[in-house]
């Protein structure tokens, strides 16, 4: 599983949209269930998925599946291909 | 004082009727009562003089986990039989059917003692233990009556398929939330009942509501229906909810030992609720089943009865804190669901509840453990540490 796959089940799971609701552009703005606790679970996630914990600034900062990218290639966690 | 355990000795009706009969207080336990027999005589000879005689004891299954003893009055007892003969349209009802056990009080008043007050024939059977027995019961009914724990339903619909029990024609519910998004498959399997949402608890000995399930009625399952004659229903300003009724248990023995109800004492149903338009009564849940996360409520009652709609199995629950050490819950089902019963669930619940009100968790046992009355033990389930549950969805929080 590439890691744009990992990302895009990972946002399936922690806000609960139907794989036609996901977009590699997607914003938190368009996600009624990317509230507050979720902030807080989609950084677990991405803890357990790609092994990087986002710190709690770190995690109210995203908004946007480009930034979740952002954050984790800034960390060496590379979305290539 | 006699000790009565279900399912012991002699036929356990044969032995009911006999203690009746007599004048002496006596107690009825369930076959599988986890209570340790000293505790129990230790409480029935801390009964007063008075409460000696003509009265019987009744153990509640304990969702506190703490064993306590219900006394009743017999005359009082007969007299909401009645009552629920009137107000179930009993009449046309040649015989009474067990599916439960007879020492859980519901089954107590509404079946064994409502067929002995009213001279009609009591049909036991070991229920869904042996599904063969219960359902060939039902087959030969004369047109019975019958009550059901929600809890026995997806037992009941997977030994049924396509049978059906027309000759079953007072089908009761009590003892968890009324199953209100099953009606459709439970009057396929009894098209010829009448269904009815009976509420109470084991304090109330153990009936204060009942109303009858019409087609197209309020479609809500906590709905409960106005009191019966008699009773009065109280909600306090935190909703919750306490009743005066002239059926109810004279005294309960727990840890704290013997307290006699005052005549006109209002006695905790431990659930939360409020008075609908017309005087009808909306149970909101168990007051533990109703709790703040994050500032906002959260209703396991209205949860499960979502995840009934879209999910097939047994629904259970327990309590548990997050990773921030905030109340929550997880929902625990039997059997195991597939990837898309999951996908289901989680949508359903996205598309009615906000986040906080979410579960922690998805997890399955391979069995539902279940209180003698039927109803999903969460004490236990909670108990049952990850060892044998299965994770099938986190919230991560």
């Amino acid at each position: 599983m590439t890691n744009h796959q990992k990302l895009e089940q990972l946002f399936l799971d922690v806000f609960l949209i139907e794989p036609s609701e996901y977009r590699l552009d997607l914003r938190r703005s368009e996600v009624d269930t990317w509230d507050s606790l979720g902030v807080v679970s989609l950084g677990v996630g991405i803890e357990e998925t790609f092994g990087y914990h986002p710190t709690p600034a770190e995690a109210r900062a995203l908004a946007s599946v480009p930034d979740v990218i952002a954050l984790l290639e800034s960390r060496g966690i590379g979305f290539d291909g | 004082m006699r000790i009565i355990h279900e399912g012991e000795g002699k036929c356990t009706a044969e032995d009911l009727a006999e203690a009746w009969s007599s004048s002496a207080t006596f107690a009825f336990v369930a076959r599988k009562s986890n209570v340790d027999t000293a505790w129990l005589e230790r409480a029935l000879a801390s009964l007063p003089a008075a409460l000696r005689h003509r009265h019987f004891c009744l153990l509640t299954s304990g969702t506190t986990g703490m064993p306590k003893l219900v006394v009743g009055a017999r005359t009082r007892a007969e007299a909401l039989a009645r009552v629920l003969h009137e107000a179930q349209d009993g009449e046309p009802v040649e015989e009474s059917i067990g599916m439960l056990p007879l020492a859980y009080s519901y089954a107590f008043v509404n079946q064994w003692l409502w067929a002995r007050v009213h001279q009609r024939r009591l049909v036991t059977t070991p229920g869904l233990r042996a599904p063969g027995e219960a359902l060939g019961a039902l087959e030969r009914a004369r047109a019975a009556t019958l009550c059901l724990v929600p809890s026995q339903l997806p037992l009941l619909f997977r030994h049924c398929t396509a049978r059906t029990f027309p000759r079953v024609i007072r089908l009761h519910f009590a003892g968890g939330r009324f199953p209100e998004e099953r009606l459709d498959d439970v009057r396929r399997v009894f098209p010829e009942a009448r269904i009815y949402n009976n509420y109470g608890c084991a304090e109330a000995m153990p009936r204060l509501c009942v109303r009858v399930a019409e087609v197209g009625s309020s479609g809500r399952a906590g709905d409960v229906g106005r009191p019966l004659p008699g009773v009065e229903l109280a909600a306090s300003a935190s909703a919750e909810l306490s009743f005066r009724s002239p059926y109810r248990a004279v005294a309960q023995i727990d840890a704290d030992g013997l307290h006699a109800f005052e005549d006109d004492e209002w006695l905790p149903t431990g659930d939360l609720a409020e008075q609908a338009p017309g005087g009808r009564w909306e149970i909101a849940g168990r007051a533990d089943e109703v709790f703040k996360r994050y500032g906002e409520k959260v209703s396991v009652p209205s949860v499960l009865a979502a995840v009934g709609q879209v999910y097939r199995g047994e629904v259970g629950h327990h309590r548990d804190e997050d990773r921030g050490g905030e109340d929550g819950y997880v929902l625990v089902l039997c059997p195991a669901p597939s990837s898309v019963e999951v996908t289901t669930i989680l949508h359903a619940l996205r598309k009615t509840f906000a986040r906080s009100q979410w579960p922690l968790r998805i997890e399955s046992v391979d069995v539902m453990p279940v209180l003698p009355n039927g109803k999903p033990d969460t004490r236990a389930l909670a108990r049952a540490r990850r060892a044998i549950r299965v994770t099938h969805w986190d919230q991560r929080v």
